[in-house]
């Protein structure tokens, strides 16, 4: 933890990552409104009694969501700024890192692969070694050994608080 | 003597602990732990064990939601033709099913037991102008936008026994006000601030705050009064030929072999009879409500139709 | 018998060496729980049902008091430390709590988490024993327009407070309301952007996308952006207990919060979320040292952190008063009583005063209890910082993987964890405030239901959503909230 001020959110004003126009977002935004207004005309607005029926809130959220998204691209026209937030272990300023990103993201979807078919400890296991990969540890050995115990013991410590977490290893049915 | 309770706790939880990993029996529970569903399943299980009918492995999965229509479709994908694979399922899922526009047909499983039942009573706040049912009914014919309603979910049992009763009291079941509660601790809430003008709930759930004064109620939808509740009239005594349950069940996997489909109907039956299956009655307020095999495949289906019906004349279903 | 005297007879029945034992069990077992996310006390006890029938029911409830009260404490240490809320009662300790843990103030956070926790929880267990039934009647005098118009003002105040600008305020706040609408319209039964598929129609869990929004979005951020720095990690700085300062700036908060926080967790649907947000927003506005939210004020900790145990004593008074669950865990508790043939209300009190007295002693004697664990773990707990970071990160994504994996074994719940921990990465990137999305989560749903609620009553009529004086101020109270900033602006701008 170094003594500066940029644990802050909003980052600090000589950030010099300010990311130029990012109307990919706003565009996003304005997509997902259009996705949730589409279903809301399939639902009926109004109810018998009480004037709004289940539609209200989706149209409410997906309209909502539209406008901001083409808000969002007016400010970005007009200049608004975009600053990375600084966290402890993280500079905003540094360029982003894509392999650590990807292994880390990896990690992250693995669980819906392997999760049933291969069971918990196994799954976490892996997902442990690639996340501490991503963040520079080149022990892969050592990693595999934290990661097995850690899965292992919670799979057996939360299993007989009767979570349910799947068999331990399922290819051999154990 | 404590120490041996104590010691018995601890060995209980290794056995469920163990019991996890050499199963014999997988059950689905279509809902979250410690509703109705789950105590159903689990006690059953434990009230079989304790009696000696099964004492083999058990492996609950939880899975709820959409009125045990999520659970019933997964239990649908990863059982059907297995051998010992159970799921518990009630009154809620048929109506669930329909409304959810869901893919799955009750029939296609095969019914192993129909095991309890909870009758539905019909309340009014302490200080409404309603005493009796009949009173009820006109005040709602009367004006049927100003009298709302409340129970459980849209189309669940506590919706229907009110169309039912509407139908038998000549008011268009698409004219009530239903309103939806998320339990049946808010529709007391929602009768006694004023929100409700009249609410449906389980015999339980409403039977204490009748005793403290807050609500009056009507009727129940048995075909007798019930024993803890000697003068609470019918439904058909107030003059409505309405008689509806929220009853639970067992079902088995699609294609599942007949010698253990055989073994899981006498099984049940056992239970049915068994001590240990009276005790958990007691304890847990359900009433009996065995029927079993293909008498209660006949069960299911009768109410398939009835329930389909009365939420295609609400105006729920197409 | 007095209250008084009654209440002694519980300290007779809760300090039997077994209850004591059972009551231990259940704080430790509790503060496990609260660790890992998305287990709250509701389903661990719910688990734990089967098992607990071989125990006598005081001694069982013994111990579910002190898995409710325990969750709260384990809840805030990984908010605070790992910047992982479990449940969303210590959602907002973590926005404040982990700045203060990565300014080397850890300690200081937890410290004031768990001694807030303590007074909020004896303040509430007091008012439990002495003002319960008064406070149990609010149950029955609060109408959904006046739900609806407290969500209404809390969206208001959310999405204008939080975040760089309030177009991105109210963007996260949308998407937190457009996720809510997912799944089954619990009013028609009308499934709702579910695309067809099964497992949608229950809804996207609230601690999916909690885990999700703050551990996974963390993760892949800080991965991508990672500054290994070494020899700079000091767990503690400065002072490691709580300056005078500390104590000076957190009592108040506690107060406030615990007067929040019980009334609130007595009403039906509120739960823990409610208080701790409103109780985050009061500090906010009346703290002397604004610039510091956002950064680590020990206010935004202290208030809610109090707000969180005063709920969770606030919900068994309509409880074990009336009978009446107001929350998930109520229910699951009742579920309990029922289970062993009894049932909670006023007639328990008069026929089964050993267990109602000895379950109310022993919230006393459990939040002694978790205190002592507490207050010298806290060093123990902040080293936890000390584990090198990779292997730190990693252990945060295995425990967030099993808490949404144990939630029901679904695959789409994994789906959902990459998505919306991608989102997390984005907004972190782009600088949009994260805890808009959890409020717009929890609070439309609610909002949806008690406005609809509210108008079908009234037949359509929108003069019921004002109809009570509580709906009407604050309502007015939204509105000049959203409108204020905009007059202040045109009358600066003329004169």
């Amino acid at each position: 933890m170094s003594t500066d001020e940029r644990n802050t959110t909003g980052g600090s004003p000589t950030a010099a990552s300010t990311t130029p126009k990012p109307y990919w977002i706003g565009l996003g935004l304005m997509v997902m409104g259009a996705v949730w207004l589409y279903n809301a005309f399939g639902l009926p607005q109004g109810a018998r009694y009480a004037a709004v029926g289940p539609g209200l809130f989706v149209t409410v959220a997906g309209g909502a969501l539209l406008v901001l998204g083409a808000l969002l691209m007016v400010q970005i026209w007009r200049g608004e700024t975009f600053e990375a937030q600084d966290a402890e272990d993280a500079d905003g300023a540094t360029k982003m890192d894509k392999r650590a990103f990807l292994t880390a993201l990896v990690a992250v979807a693995l669980p819906i692969v392997t999760m049933g078919p291969l069971g918990m400890p196994f799954t976490a296991t892996l997902s442990f070694v690639l996340v501490a990969n991503a963040f520079g540890s080149r022990r892969w050995y050592l990693d595999l050994v934290y990661g097995a115990v850690l899965a292992s013991g919670s799979w057996f410590l939360f299993n007989q608080l009767g979570l349910q977490l799947g068999r331990f290893f399922p290819p051999l049915g154990v | 003597m404590k120490l041996s309770k104590t010691l018995a706790a601890l060995t209980m939880t290794a056995v469920l602990g163990t019991g996890a990993a050499m199963a014999q029996v997988n059950v689905m529970l279509p809902a979250n732990p410690g509703g109705g569903w789950d105590s159903l399943g689990r006690q059953a299980f434990q009230a079989m064990n304790d009696a000696g009918i099964y004492t083999g492995g058990v492996n609950f999965t939880n899975t709820g939601g959409a009125g045990g229509t999520v659970g019933l479709a997964e239990f649908l994908g990863t059982s059907s033709g297995q051998p010992d694979a159970l799921a518990v399922f009630g009154a809620i899922t048929v109506g669930a099913i329909a409304l959810n526009n869901s893919p799955i047909n009750l029939a296609e499983f095969r019914p192993v037991a129909r095991m309890t039942a909870e009758y539905l009573v019909i309340a009014v706040a302490a200080d409404s102008p309603y005493n009796t049912l009949a009173e009820l009914v006109e005040g709602i014919k009367a004006d049927p936008g100003a009298a709302a309603l409340g129970g459980g979910s849209a189309g669940g049992v506590d919706h229907i026994s009110l169309a039912l009763l509407a139908q038998a009291g000549d008011i268009p079941v698409a004219d009530l006000n239903y309103i939806p509660q998320t339990s049946g601790a808010e529709t007391v809430t929602a009768i006694v601030n004023g929100t409700l003008v009249a609410g449906v709930s389980g015999t339980s759930e409403f039977a204490q705050f009748a005793e403290q004064g807050r609500i009056k109620l009507l009727a129940v939808t048995s075909a007798e009064r019930r024993p803890n509740l000697p003068d609470v009239p019918t439904f058909k005594e107030a003059g409505y030929d309405v008689e509806i349950a929220n009853w639970r069940g067992i079902l088995a996997a699609p294609g599942a072999p007949d010698d253990n489909y055989a073994m899981w109907v006498d099984n049940f039956t056992k239970l049915s009879q068994s001590d240990a299956w009276k005790k958990v009655l007691e304890a847990q307020g359900w009433e009996d409500y065995f029927l079993a095999g293909e008498e209660f495949g006949a069960f299911i289906a009768e109410e398939t139709e009835r329930q389909g019906q009365i939420l295609k004349d609400a105006g729920l279903v197409n | 018998m007095g209250t008084f005297e009654l209440l002694l007879h519980g300290f007779g029945v809760a300090l039997q060496p077994t209850n004591l034992m059972w009551a231990l069990v259940g704080s430790v077992l509790g503060t496990a729980i609260g660790i890992l996310p998305g287990i709250g006390p509701a389903l661990t006890i719910a688990l734990l049902l089967p098992v607990t029938t071989a125990l006598a029911p005081t001694s069982a409830f013994i111990m579910f008091a002190g898995i409710l009260y325990g969750a709260m404490y384990g809840g805030s240490t990984t908010s605070i430390l790992l910047n992982t809320p479990g449940e969303a009662g210590s959602m907002m300790t973590a926005l404040e709590g982990n700045k203060m843990a990565r300014a080397g103030r850890g300690a200081a956070a937890l410290a004031t988490a768990a001694i807030g926790s303590f007074v909020a929880g004896t303040i509430a267990t007091l008012c439990l024993t002495f003002a319960a039934p008064a406070v149990a009647e609010l149950a029955f005098y609060f109408k959904p327009t006046d739900y609806f118009a407290i969500t209404a003002l809390a969206f208001c105040s959310v999405a204008v407070v939080m975040g760089t600008s309030r177009t991105r305020g109210f963007i996260s706040l949308f998407l937190g309301i457009a996720i809510g609408v997912i799944g089954i319209d619990s009013m028609t039964g009308q499934a709702r952007l579910t695309f067809g598929n099964m497992q949608l129609l229950r809804g996207i869990a609230l601690t999916v996308v909690l885990v999700s929004l703050f551990a996974v979005g963390e993760i892949l951020y800080v991965a991508s952006r990672y500054r290994s720095t070494p020899g700079v990690m000091a767990p503690i700085k400065g002072q490691l207990w709580m300056t005078r300062q500390d104590f000076a700036r957190s009592w108040k908060p506690w107060l406030r919060g615990t007067a929040i926080g019980f009334p609130m967790g007595a009403l039906p649907g509120s739960g823990s979320e409610i208080p701790t947000m409103l109780s985050y927003t009061l500090e906010r506005k009346l703290t002397k040292y604004p610039e510091e939210f956002g950064k680590g004020a020990i206010e935004g900790v202290a208030g809610p952190e109090a707000a969180n145990n005063a709920a969770a004593a606030g919900i068994l008074v309509p409880l074990l008063t009336l009978g009446l669950p107001t929350s998930a865990t109520a229910a699951v508790l009742l579920a309990a009583f029922q289970n062993y043939g009894l049932q909670p209300g006023p007639f328990l009190f008069t026929s089964n005063p050993a267990l109602i007295w000895g379950l109310i002693a022993s919230l006393y004697v459990g939040n002694v209890m978790l205190l002592v664990l507490n207050l010298p773990l806290v060093g123990i707990w902040v080293q936890l910082l000390r584990i090198p970071r990779p292997q730190l990160y990693a252990g945060i994504l295995v425990f967030a993987m099993i808490g949404v994996w144990g939630l029901a074994g679904s695959w789409v719940d994994l789906t959902i964890m990459l998505v919306v921990g991608l989102a997390g990465y984005i907004m972190r990137v782009y600088d949009f405030p994260i805890a808009p999305v959890l409020i717009g989560l929890i609070l439309g749903p609610m909002a949806e239901t008690q406005l609809r609620t509210a108008l079908a009553a009234g037949q359509g009529n929108p003069m019921v959503l004002v109809s009570t004086p509580l709906s009407a101020i604050l309502i007015t109270l939204a509105v000049l909230l959203l409108a204020l900033p905009i007059l202040l602006k045109r009358l600066r701008a003329t004169a």
